[in-house]
This record gives C-alpha cells, structure tokens and sequence, in this order.
C-alpha cells in the first residue's frame, strides 16, 4: 500500500547554507546531548500511556488512567465522559490531553466550561499536568494561543464565533456537556460548526434520560453513530425513556460513553453523616405562615380570568419557612405586577405586612448560627431565596461571624474571588441555588441546608460540592426544615421515606431517571398547591414515595441481573 | 529518564553552553547563565533591549534547580526539574536549535612526512513517525561516505566513541567528495524511503478501516439532510482525513560532516 511520506526538507537547505558560509556549527557536546534527549523522548509504540510520566504531582487513580487509555486506543479520541460526579472527570480529560500532547498529535485545544469553571480549569491544567493552557480574556487569545479555555457563551457570540469558526482545533472538550441535549439551540449549533479533530463530551449527568437526548449528543460527537435522524427515530420512539431498553442501542452507546460509578471505582469515600433539625416557628412566624395557609384559594380570584398567578400561596408558605425577608420581597413584586389591583387584594397584602413587621426574629437563623458556633470550622449554607441570603449575611455579621455571599449569576471573576475569601478569610460560604453548580469547594465538610428545594437532584448537587475525591474529613450535613409545615413534608419524604441522604451519588440519579416524572419540582408544586386536605397530600406523597421506592428495586433487579443472577427477574 | 539522568542532562547542557556551576551537588545545582543562554531561556526580551540601549551591565540570571527535594537543603528555593517539568522541556528543545549543523574532523594528527587523510562523511539524524489518529516514531542515525558511497546505519553509535575536534587536526588533510552533500542528502532520503515502503503497514491500513468506517456513518448521517448541510459534511470529512489519515512524517534532528580517517567506521 502506498503512504504519503514526508520528508523535512528544511534541515537540507540550512546545512547547505552553513557549508557555503562555513558556519556556525554546533559544538559536539551539545549534539550529543541533543540526540540523547531525543532518543528518550522518541515514543516507539501506538499504545500505552506516556502521560503519567510526565505528571510529578499527581497520582491518577486507576479508573482514571482506564478511561485515558480506553479513549485513546478503543474509542479513537472521541468519547463521552460520564463518570459520576466526584471521580475526577477533569482528571481523566487532562490526562488524555497531556497524552496527545505528548505525541504531538494535539496542539490547538479549545475547552469550553461552564462560566464559574472556566478559571479553575485553567489553573487545574497548568498546575497538575504543565498544560499552558490559557483564560479566554481577549477576543486574540483564540488565535495566538494554543489551549484556551472558555465559556461556550463567550465564545459563540461575535466576534468571538467567526474567529472560532475559521480555526481548526485538533481537540475540543465540553465540560457539563448535557447542556448541548437539544439540537434546536444555539449553542448545539454552535458545537457542531467546531472544526476539530478529537473531542471529548463531559457529563455528570446521565444521558440515557430520553433517546432524543442521546441521540443528539452522541451525532455532536460521530455523527452517523447512531444512523440518520429519521432512520434513528423511526426506529427508537423519540420519547422512548430508557436507552437500556434496546441491547442494541445500549451497545451502540456504550462504544462512545464511559460511566464509572463510585462503587466500581474501589476508593474510600468520606461518610456523610446526616443530621434532620427539625425548628419550631415562633408565635408570630407561625401567625404569618398560618395566615398565608388561610388564603389558598384565593389566588385564582385575585388574577382575574383564572390566569395562575407567578407567585403561588405555596411559594409564600416556602418562602415563610426560610425568612420573613424572603415573603416580603415577593409580596411587593406581587403588588408591582398586578394592574389595577383590587382592594380586597390590596388589603390582603396590607395584612400580610403587618404579620411580617410583627416577627422580631429568625428561629432558623438562630439554630444556623448555634451549629456554625459548634462547628468551629467552614460551613456553607444553601438557601433557595436570594433576600433570605442577604439577610443571613447581615445577621451572621451581627453575631461576629464573617461571611461571604455566592450566586451563579456572579461574573467568573468574583465567583474566583469569593470562593477565595471563603477559603482564607470568611468562615461561612452563603450560596443560593443556582450558586450550587460548578464549583468545588471540598475544603470545607458542614453543610446548612437552610431551606430544601423540592427537587432531590439538586440536594445532590449542592451535597457534590464538597463531598468529591478529595474531601479528607466526613461530610456533615444539616437538613432544616419547621415543624408542621410544607418543608416537613418534603423533609419526611427525602430522609425518612427514599432515604434520599444515606445513598451514593449516582444512586439517585439511576432512580430518578427509572422515573419519567418529568419535572420533580412541578409534581411537588401540584401535591400542595392542589390538594384539598391534608390527607389528601398525605396520599399523594406516599404514592410518590412508592413510586420512588418501586424504581429503586427495578434499579436494584438490573445490578441482580449484571451480576449474573437471574433468578429475580 | 530518570531524576539521575535528568541530573546529569543539566550538569551537561550548562557545561556545554560554558555556564559556571556555582553550586553542583547531589540534588540540585545553582547555574550562573551567560548572555546568551538567558536571552534563549529567560524571556526577557525588554530588559536585554534596555541594557544593551542604555549601555548598562548585563546581569544574567541564576538558575536554581532542584532534582531531588530530598536531597537538596531544605530551605533552598529553586525549581523542581523533573520530566513533565516545562523548564526541561525549554532545555531540550533549546539543545536541540542549537545543535542542529556540526562539522568535526576526527583528531588523529599525522606526521610530517605523513599526513593524515580523512573522508568526508554526512550524517542525518532522523525521526521517523508514523501517525494516523496515533503515532509511533522510531530512531535512525545513518552516515553516508561521500567518496566511495558506502551508507551505514547506527552512525551516530558509531563515531560516539571517537575522538572528534572542530578543528582540522595538524597533519591532517581532507579528501574531497566525490559525491556533493546536496546529492548524498537525496540519497539518504531515497534509502530512508526505500525501508519504509518494504515495511510491514498494517497500522495503516487499520486506520484507513477506522477512518472508512467512520466516513460510512457519516455520510447515512447526512443522507437525508437538506443541501444547507451540505457544507458541514464537508466540513467533518476533513476532520475525519485529519484524524485518521495515516502518513509517516520524517524529521531531521540534527546531523552534519564529518572528516573520519579511514578505519574509523
């Protein structure tokens, strides 16, 4: 067969040139030198891992090395990461460039990553694998270096795109990649146009959700893999849930996916230790709460054509739980939104106010501040309302202890800055939901769960904040919740029903996707907004409970039937 | 290589380039850099520029570099050198630009009555790689005779141990080639190319299976797709040439003349 043979003609030219101009020549030790550098440099074999030769300071664990390997050599440079969260996924994506680099087979990298990481994996590149990889900060940096990471927002507006659009990157990498499951986006779009060689998807969460999802990321990554669009959907219902149904697709799938699991990967993990306080309101918090309770149904009356308003009663009631800062922010957005307002409403409103001016103190904020006491050390507490945040801060600062607000709608640069601070100067981290993704904080071991989202995901993810490889210490966890109210509900179905803190990330995920509820925040919003009667939601939420629990034991049929015991089914 | 090697690598790149050691011991050493050597390593172009406008007394830097922590005093501060280090990584390639030409005779001095002759030899130290989504490179060091044309490999193992001078030893007198550099390249290239092509490339081959299987599943993919679409097929197509073509690209590490009497190889 024949192969294209290039032979580097420039050597040629220069030799001839210094034997016209008698030099200059190189002194001999040198040239020795040289070549014997070079001879050891000289990689005789297509396999095995060069990286971790290179790498002083980091010892990867061997799931991690498995999957550099595996990419490279079985899957042709192009995969899905899907390790669950907390085993190093940037880990095994450095490695896998470091190997490449090494070989000289990669040189322009773009590494797209959420905003609040785009700092981190920098410096994670250039620390633990000596990779120059660079911030995006000005539009020339795409061109006049060699690695960048960026946002995947940045860099698909102008005029960042176009320059995107005209270079050829040997390899790309897209962190939390799940975000590119639908191929109507932008961003998907944007993904698509990317000229590149090898490419590696990372995602903690797991694709096999809806085939429609994986059908689209695994085409961004070797289109074709899984057939035509009309050809794949005519054979796969594109709402089909689960792609473990079809052998085949699995298989398909799995060619391009790598899943470690925790309990695969044989390292020892931290334990949590979880802790349910439970609060008593006082007199005048639970007056409010009570209140708000006796104007169900008022709602639909109030917005006239039975339009639903934004801001439910149950909203109220949640919000009434965590501050009474938090419902007064949200009555004033009400009477701001609402045209003409009655005076019915206006004076319900007008009550309401006056329940929360009643209030004197905060019983949560007090238990918070007791445990961040105790504790003596760094503790993050997660609140889902931003008024409830601010009101922390300033209450903590009255009691001496410092601390630092966390938002995801915070610019990269302060998000860096913050994280910081919590780490050498402030004692607690005061982070709201959206803060929760995206940014690794296992220095610290408490955590305050200072209200509850009603979604399990999303406990996960603030829980996967600081328990991940690397947490030294066991995680303490404390869940609030007030007795007698919504939250003890919600608290009574996480803890004690699904037994949602004692399980192993990933777990939950498996369980949740087994389930085809479509949205958990919805469905909870229905069981209290819609309930007549206390028994009524008591039914609904043991329902759930089943449902969960029913998914947990098909989940726990496939492991029978992986390992080979058949005899469940 | 290994932190010993690596040792003695810096010891001998700094010797060579006439760097003084102000300290060498076991674990570490402090280089004193000449002028020339920091404006490779340094990237200081705007200091030297400065100095060397104004007149002022250069100050090259020290290099502290430590390639044992354990061994090396506790509170030394310096650079931890070790194989993924990028400062070693800076020092080979810089070995490498500097060392690209040589010319050296072999030293044996002849006598009055009775000069020496010596031949004239090219020598080309190459790389060869064989890349296709991976790579492999193997080493070949081969000496053409530039008289009778006799061509040898491991040339470079060979003259290792001879005695070699930059300058034309007394007595000595060069024979010249019968054949010219310029053509004893070609032939070099031509023998280079020659084994390749007997080589056994199945390598090769399974990548342009990869490659012809990936290109298949990309074009059902864009069967039915409307022509708008048809840009970015080409588009993936070139990544996929990119990815998996395989090709062998040879690189030249350094090489030269050599003038070698007549028993040395």
């Amino acid at each position: 067969m024949t192969i294209q043979i290039n032979f580097d003609q420039t050597w040629n030219e220069e030799l001839l040139k210094r034997t016209n101009d008698d030099g200059p020549w190189a002194n001999w030790e040198l040239f020795q030198l040289a070549l014997e550098v070079e001879q050891h440099s000289i990689i005789p074999e297509f396999e095995g891992l060069q990286a971790p030769k290179h790498l002083s300071d980091l010892t990867p664990l061997p799931h991690q090395l498995e999957v550099a390997k595996k990419v490279i050599e079985d899957m042709n440079g192009k995969a899905i990461l899907a390790d669950e969260v907390g085993l190093g996924k940037t880990i095994e994506a450095g490695l896998i460039l470091k190997e490449y680099m090494i070989r000289g087979l990669v040189k322009k990298v773009l590494i797209l990553v959420p905003a609040s990481l785009v700092t981190q994996w920098a410096i994670e590149l250039n620390s633990k694998f000596f990779i120059p990889a660079v911030s995006q900060k000005k539009s020339y940096v795409w061109e006049q270096c060699d690695i960048v990471v960026s946002s995947i927002d940045t860099a698909k507006r102008e005029p960042h795109r176009s320059i995107i659009n005209n270079l050829d990157y040997d390899l790309v990498i897209i962190d939390e990649a799940h975000k590119l499951k639908n191929n109507k986006t932008k961003n998907y779009e944007f993904v698509q146009n990317l000229k590149k060689k090898f490419c590696l998807l990372l995602t903690a969460t797991p694709i096999q959700n809806r085939v429609s999802e994986i059908f689209n990321l695994v085409s961004l990554l070797k289109p074709g893999h899984l057939g035509s669009e009309s050809a794949f959907y005519e054979k796969y219902k594109k709402d089909s849930r689960s792609v473990n149904d079809d052998e085949h697709l699995k298989e398909l799938v799995n060619k391009v996916m790598i899943r470690n699991r925790r309990s695969d990967t044989g390292i020892e993990w931290t334990k949590r230790v979880v802790e349910a306080v439970t609060i008593d309101f006082t007199e005048e918090e639970r007056e409010l709460y009570d209140t708000i309770e006796s104007l169900k149904g008022y709602e639909a009356e109030d917005n006239g054509a039975g339009a639903r308003s934004p801001f439910s009663m149950i909203t109220l009631q949640r919000e009434a739980c965590s501050s009474r800062e938090a419902v007064y922010y949200t009555l004033q957005n009400m009477m701001k939104k609402t045209e003409n307002p009655t005076q019915e409403f206006q004076d319900r409103i007008q009550m309401l106010g006056s329940k929360i001016m009643a209030i004197t103190k905060n019983s949560k904020a007090e238990k918070a501040l007791e445990l961040i006491k105790k504790a003596d050390d760094k503790v993050i507490i997660f609140t889902e309302y931003r008024a409830t945040q601010l009101y922390l801060q300033w209450y903590l600062k009255q009691n001496g202890i410092t601390s630092v607000p966390f938002r995801g709608g915070f610019k990269r640069g302060k998000k860096d800055w913050m994280r910081d601070l919590f780490q050498n100067h402030a004692q607690v981290l005061i982070a709201t939901e959206a803060g929760g993704e995206g940014i690794n904080l296992q220095f610290c071991n408490h955590i305050i769960n200072f209200d509850l989202p009603w979604n399990p995901m999303r406990l996960e993810q603030r829980i996967g904040r600081i328990h991940r490889l690397g947490q030294k210490k066991d995680v303490m966890i404390y869940n609030f919740a007030i007795r007698d109210t919504v939250e003890d509900h919600i608290l009574k179905l996480l803890y004690e029903k699904i037994h949602l803190f004692e399980k192993v990330i990933g777990d939950l995920d498996d369980i949740l996707t087994k389930l085809d509820f479509g949205n958990m925040d919805e469905y909870m919003d229905d069981i209290f907004t819609n309930s007549n009667s206390e028994g009524e939601m008591r039914i609904k939420m043991d329902n759930l409970t089943s449902m969960i629990e029913f998914a947990q034991n098909l989940k726990d049929g496939d492991r029978y039937e992986a390992a080979g015991n058949s005899s469940i089914s | 290589m290994k932190q010993q090697e690596i040792h003695q690598f810096l010891k001998q790149f700094f010797q060579a380039n006439d760097c003084e050691l102000i300290e060498a011991n076991e674990g570490y050493m402090i280089v004193q850099l000449t002028i020339d050597l920091d404006k490779e390593l340094m990237n200081r172009p705007f200091y030297w520029h400065y100095v060397e406008k104004t007149g002022g007394i250069p100050n090259p830097a020290k290099l502290t570099l430590i390639t044992d922590p354990n061994k090396a005093p506790s509170d030394l501060k310096g650079e931890l050198i070790h194989f993924g280090a990028p400062r070693l990584h800076q020092l080979f390639s810089c070995a490498k630009r500097l060392s690209g030409y040589i010319r050296l005779y072999e030293n044996i001095p002849g006598q009055v009555n009775k000069h020496t002759p010596l031949r004239p030899w090219l020598s080309m130290n190459v790389k060869i790689s064989y890349q296709c989504d991976r790579k492999r490179d193997i080493f070949r060091s081969i000496g053409l005779q530039l008289i009778n044309g006799q061509l040898v490999d491991n040339f470079h193992q060979n003259i290792n141990k001879l005695s070699l001078s930059a300058k034309i030893p007394d007595y000595a007198f060069t024979l010249s080639p019968l054949i010219m550099p310029k053509s004893g390249m070609i032939r070099i290239e031509n023998t280079i190319r020659q084994t390749l092509l007997q080589e056994d490339h199945q390598w090769a081959e399974e990548a342009k299976e990869r490659w012809s299987k990936d290109l298949k599943l990309l074009e059902h993919f864009y069967e039915d797709a409307e022509d708008d679409r048809m840009e970015s097929l080409e588009t993936e197509k070139l990544a996929l040439k990119e990815q998996y073509e395989p090709k062998i690209n040879v690189s030249i590490i350094n090489g030269g003349l050599f003038y070698l009497a007549s028993d040395a190889v």
